[in-house]
């Protein structure tokens, strides 16, 4: 899967690091940063202002213009970073945690706690998440951290079927099977020697979960799902500005391709990484 | 193999199906005002609901009879649209096949070759740009490639309708083409990464080299490679339709097209459960059966699991 | 001006030279074998002869075929003309070296079109496949078959007639038969012998094995690290090495080795440790150390032990000989406890054990296994794992130092990762751990298989040693004759879940009784008995 990423750094190297991947790490700086300071800079980007209600890009006060609510559009795009991302780092965090702990007792114990794991992973992968998603949080209610839960229950699979099968090769590995000679504690066994062998595994494709879990989310909140109305979100503000892309473009053309770019920037990074952690680590 | 196959996707089916018609007990709020909709809640139209809907018999009854009903194809009312579900799915249906053919079709078109030729010169210009393009479209969503095409051929390029489903056979084709497009960037580069992965691996086998040691035309040897290629690509399938159903209501809404993409979305926003039920289970059913085909597939493919499923 | 005519100037890979200089000339009709160990640039050197060389790497030189000069560094599109018609290549797995999902017939067609350069027409190919096939002596049915319904050595001859199927004259067989059994090699090199007379073609052979080319090659060149060390005619090369490296090569193989006497340093441990052969093939006086009777072990419906019996008495030495599949391994895995038995008992020290490890404790056992790369957490530096491996024997930390120092390596390892290692250290290593917890028996699995035939002997030498000064027992189980036969006292031959042979080493592997002993043996040798059983052909072929 990260080999076919690799191509487009190659041959821009410099110490080690391909241009393509400083300029990601430069996006996600930039990301971080109005994730963290949009609130500060922008404490009042939702607050809407009729009297100036659609001024066109580059208007006095407003370089990106506004929108039918009179909302600052520059102002609504930072604050919202704060939305768009922090949602997705966490349904990453979180089910790449659950992926540990019920990929490795799967992959470990075997048996019939493998097989209750593995079909209900099979249950769960038989769901398409974006369906799921639409018609739990649609029927159910429950607002962003309901969404976040919802889409660490259903990214999960993908992280514990991959820890599952890493786990399962590693244990069939020597070194384990001298660790079981000494007479080691399953625990150990399981935390202090295999996991860390396939922690690569793990980290790479947690970051390829942010990169989906942030297509998931700002589809959510794009669809009206997940996020409230009247909330500084990427996704949302593209469902708003629909009906005004001809009368300020940029209050649609900005959010999207943020959006895109962000996530290129964590796939790309996410693969970059995990290369390099292969190249260096206990995986071969 | 197989036939425990099919077992465990009818199971699957079953246990899902609970999960679908519990879903109408634990919706928050009053069963009976959310199946009332928009009426008045007069003392007799709440007997009516109830009665329509045997709520007042225990759950499993309420559950035998809800799926006898939706096997016979009776999926119940639709309170949004007043008609029967089966209709409401059945005169969107076409237009939502449609969308996805097309971007199927332009998927596999596109994704398949370019995946090839990227695997064999693997590095060159072409794989550089098949690979950027590959990471932006797994990157983009749906509906944010939608929006920008729609501003793009709107607004500089005006030569494909924006919004709506038309009429009529062609003028419907020519809607669509530009939200398949949309939907083929996603699936495309999913095609076009399973595809390289794949052809990468093959051609960094034995008997590529063997084959070309013997000096066997290299067109002959990426067929070669690529048949064997063919069987991972299949079985990556799942990857696609997953993406495909999320991918359908969002090329949708972005257009406004009349499709059951639209339906669903409406119908979860408006709370017309019935709707919601049958289209979740008319995706499982449709994501189930081509698991199961690509399985099949596999079989087809690969004659060392076709010796093992022969005896077994 | 016929023959093959080759002057390779070098080859760089992206760590640098990985080839020196070298050259050779091949008659029409005539071998040569390039010997080396994995790592010595003699499969390079083939591809190098092909242009097929991994990406980042390049050859520079000139091959010339029946004084066609073909320069090795032409490109791609240059050398689809040479490839075929000048020189094929045989590739050593046969199980990966034709596509799993073609049938063989194709397989041989494509070549045929590729050298007439059109289609053929269906009978006149169908008709020209069948004939390459009777070529190889297997009958033209096997035209319909799929790879896998074939045995190892079948599709080992389905590669040779593609690859033959465009008539070269000149042809690389890369370790021909490396992945094939005992009993199929023979076969198969004789088969490329008769070949290569009927078409006055010329023929490289890459071996690691040096045995492998007595009386099938003409001329051989030893290589290692990418330079030639010795050549010469075969029989001298075999019979009076020059090189270092090739007399070491030479002790190592069982077909040469298993001529000289049995090594005198092992059955010098057996009179020392107060047993003579005799003694070791009479029950022991004492209890022994471990007591295993009727051991049974069943994988689904396969039946890996079928009631083994088995006993090591303290400080001995025990060899225990098999081919891949007998279930040696299996056996040492559920004295170890790794594998739960079916049936029988195993007893140590008197006391039955019963299967699984929760009933063994550190210090009554540990294994070596066969590969260094892989039973070293990558992970840990080397003190951290021998600070775990003391940890559960009750020992300081601080004898991580005296613990390399008994295993041969310098203190400063301790803060290395396994892979800052070679393999032989990364052995040493394992066996440091494994002594860690002061086990009274340790388990050898192919302990010195994945190695340098050099580091081979370091390593048996240090087993020796440890037996020695320790006192530990040692289970030594390998598929090569001629290590068991330096190292063991006693040794047991199993064959396909049952104790075959047993008694003292010099009396089973000098003067076999049983059939499939004499057949082992002889297998070693190379020479195979005409009145060979074929009840037991192909009984290795993995399923």
């Amino acid at each position: 899967m990260s080999a076919s990423l690799g191509a487009v750094g190659v041959g821009f190297r410099r110490r080690g690091v391909p241009v393509t991947v400083v300029v990601c790490l430069v996006v996600l700086a930039a990301a971080f940063l109005a994730v963290v300071l949009g609130p500060v800079l922008y404490p009042e980007a939702t607050k809407q202002d009729i009297l100036s209600s659609l001024m066109p890009a580059g208007s006095p006060g407003h370089p990106l213009g506004t929108d039918e609510l009179g909302r600052d559009i520059l102002a609504l795009t930072v604050a919202g970073a704060a939305s768009a991302l922090v949602g997705p780092v966490c349904v990453a965090v979180g089910s790449m945690l659950l992926g540990i702990l019920l990929g490795t007792l799967a992959g470990y114990e075997r048996g019939p706690l493998d097989f209750v794991i593995s079909r209900w992973t099979d249950l769960l992968l038989a769901l398409p998440v974006l369906l799921a998603a639409i018609v739990v949080s649609g029927v159910f209610g429950g607002g962003y951290w309901t969404t976040v839960a919802l889409l660490v229950l259903l990214f999960s699979p993908s992280d514990i079927r991959i820890v599952r099968a890493g786990v399962l090769e590693q244990s069939a590995r020597p070194y384990i099977e001298a660790a079981q000679m000494l007479s080691l504690s399953r625990w150990r066994v399981m935390f202090r020697h295999i996991l860390p062998n396939v922690s690569s595994l793990v980290i790479t494709n947690a970051m390829l979960n942010v990169a989906f879990a942030l297509v998931a989310f700002s589809s959510l909140s794009f669809l009206g799902v997940g996020v409230p109305p009247g909330t500084a979100d990427w996704g949302r503000q593209l469902t708003d500005s629909r009906s005004i892309m001809f009368d300020n473009p940029a209050a649609v053309i900005v959010p999207a391709v943020l959006i895109i770019a962000v996530a290129c920037a964590v796939n790309l990074v996410g693969d970059w990484l995990g290369q390099r952690l292969t190249r260096s680590g206990g995986l071969s | 193999m197989l036939a425990v196959r099919v077992l465990g996707t009818v199971a699957i089916l079953f246990v899902l199906s609970i999960v679908v018609f519990s879903m109408l007990h634990l919706a928050p709020g009053d069963l009976v005002k959310t199946l009332l909709g928009t009426r008045p809640a007069s003392p007799e139209a709440v007997a009516a609901i109830r009665e329509q809907y045997h709520l007042d018999d225990p759950l499993p009854v309420q559950y035998l009879r809800w799926l006898g009903g939706v096997l016979t194809g009776d999926f119940g009312q639709s309170i949004r649209l007043q008609t029967s579900v089966a209709d409401a799915i059945g005169s969107r249906l076409g237009l939502t096949l449609a969308l996805c053919g097309l971007a199927f079709v332009a998927a596999i078109g596109s994704g398949i070759p370019l995946g090839v030729q990227s695997a064999v010169r693997a590095g060159g210009v072409l794989d550089r740009i098949g690979t950027a393009l590959g990471v932006i479209g797994l990157s983009a969503p749906t509906f944010a490639v939608g929006l920008l095409l729609l501003y793009v051929f709107a607004y500089y390029l005006p030569i494909f309708p924006v919004y709506g489903g038309g009429r009529g056979p062609l003028d419907t084709l020519y809607h669509l083409i530009l939200p398949a497009i949309t939907l083929a960037a996603g699936l495309g580069a999913i095609v076009l990464k399973l595809t390289r992965t794949a052809m990468l691996r093959e051609l960094d086998a034995d008997y590529v080299t063997s084959a070309r040691a013997r000096g066997i035309p290299e067109g002959r040897v990426r067929r070669l490679a690529l048949r064997n290629a063919a069987i991972p690509i299949v079985t990556g399938a799942s990857l696609l339709l997953t993406f495909l159903v999320g991918g359908t209501v969002l090329a949708e809404t972005t257009y406004a097209l009349p499709g059951l993409g639209t339906l669903l979305q409406d119908s979860v926003l408006f709370k017309d459960l019935a709707v919601v039920q049958a289209l979740t289970l008319l995706v499982a059913l449709v994501i189930a059966v081509i698991a199961l085909l690509a399985d099949l597939a596999y079989l087809l493919l690969d004659p060392r699991v076709r010796a093992k499923g022969g005896t077994a | 001006m016929t023959g093959i005519d080759v002057a390779l100037d070098g080859i760089e890979g992206p760590a640098g030279r990985m080839v020196e200089p070298l050259s050779f000339a091949i008659a029409p009709a005539a071998s040569l074998a390039l010997i080396g160990e994995s790592g010595s640039g003699k499969t390079l050197t083939a591809k190098s002869l092909v242009g097929l060389l991994p990406p980042g790497f390049r050859a520079a030189g000139t091959l010339r075929v029946d004084g066609r000069e073909h320069r090795l560094e032409q490109t791609d599109a240059s050398w689809r003309a040479v490839r075929g018609r000048e020189v094929s290549l045989l590739l050593q797995d046969p199980f990966t070296s034709l596509s799993p999902v073609h049938r063989c017939g194709p397989q041989i067609a494509w070549t045929l079109e590729a050298k007439a350069g059109r289609r053929l027409p269906a009978r006149e190919l169908d008709a020209e496949v069948a004939r390459r096939l009777d070529e190889v002596n297997l009958p033209a049915r096997v035209a319909r078959a799929h790879p896998h319904e074939l045995s190892g050595g079948m599709r080992q001859r389905v590669a040779i007639a593609a690859a033959l199927a465009s008539d070269p004259r000149l042809l690389i067989a890369d370790e021909p038969t490396t992945a094939l059994d005992a009993s199929n090699q023979a076969e198969i090199l004789d088969l490329l012998r008769e070949l290569q007379h009927e078409r006055g073609m010329a023929m490289l052979l890459i071996s690691h094995d040096l045995g492998l080319v007595r009386g099938r090659t003409d001329e051989v060149l030893v290589m290692r690290h990418g330079e030639v060390v010795e050549r010469g005619a075969t029989a001298r090369v075999l019979s009076a090495p020059e090189h270092q490296y090739t007399k070491a090569l030479i002790a190592a193989d069982p077909a040469l080795a298993l001529d000289a006497p049995v090594h005198a340093e092992a059955s010098g441990h057996a009179e020392a440790s107060g047993r003579s052969e005799a003694s070791a093939a009479d029950p022991p006086a004492a209890a022994p150390l471990v007591h295993a009777t009727g051991v049974v072990k069943r994988f689904g419906e396969r039946t890996v032990l079928g009631g083994v019996d088995l006993d090591v008495a303290a400080g001995e030495i025990v060899g225990i000989v098999g081919e891949s599949g007998s279930g040696k391994s299996t056996l040492a895995r559920c004295i170890a406890g790794l594998e739960r038995e079916d049936g029988g008992t195993i007893a140590f020290d008197g006391a039955v054990l019963s299967p699984g490890r929760r009933s063994r404790t550190p210090g009554q056992m540990q294994i070596v296994f066969q590969d260094p790369y892989s039973s070293l957490n990558p992970m840990m530096t080397i003190g951290q794992i021998l600070r775990e491996a003391l940890a559960v024997g009750g020992r300081p930390a601080t004898e991580v130092a005296g613990l390399l120092e008994t295993v041969g390596l310098p203190a400063d390892a301790a803060a290395k990762r396994p892979a800052q290692l070679s393999g032989g250290q990364r052995q040493r290593v394992a066996i440091a751990r494994a002594l860690a917890p002061r086990p009274r028996l340790l388990i050898c699995d192919e302990s010195v298989s994945a190695l340098d035939v050099q580091v081979q002997a370091q390593i048996l030498e240090l087993l020796g040693r440890l037996r020695e000064e320790l006192g530990v027992a040692i289970l030594f189980i390998s598929h090569d004759l001629a290590v068991v036969r330096r190292i063991a006292d006693t040794v047991t031959v199993v064959w396909q879940g049952r104790v075959v042979e047993q008694g003292p080493c010099a009396r089973v592997l000098d003067a076999p009784v049983e059939e499939y002993t004499k057949l082992l043996v002889a297998a070693a040798h190379r020479d195979r008995p005409h009145t060979h059983d074929h009840s037991t052909d192909g009984r290795t072929i993995p399923a």
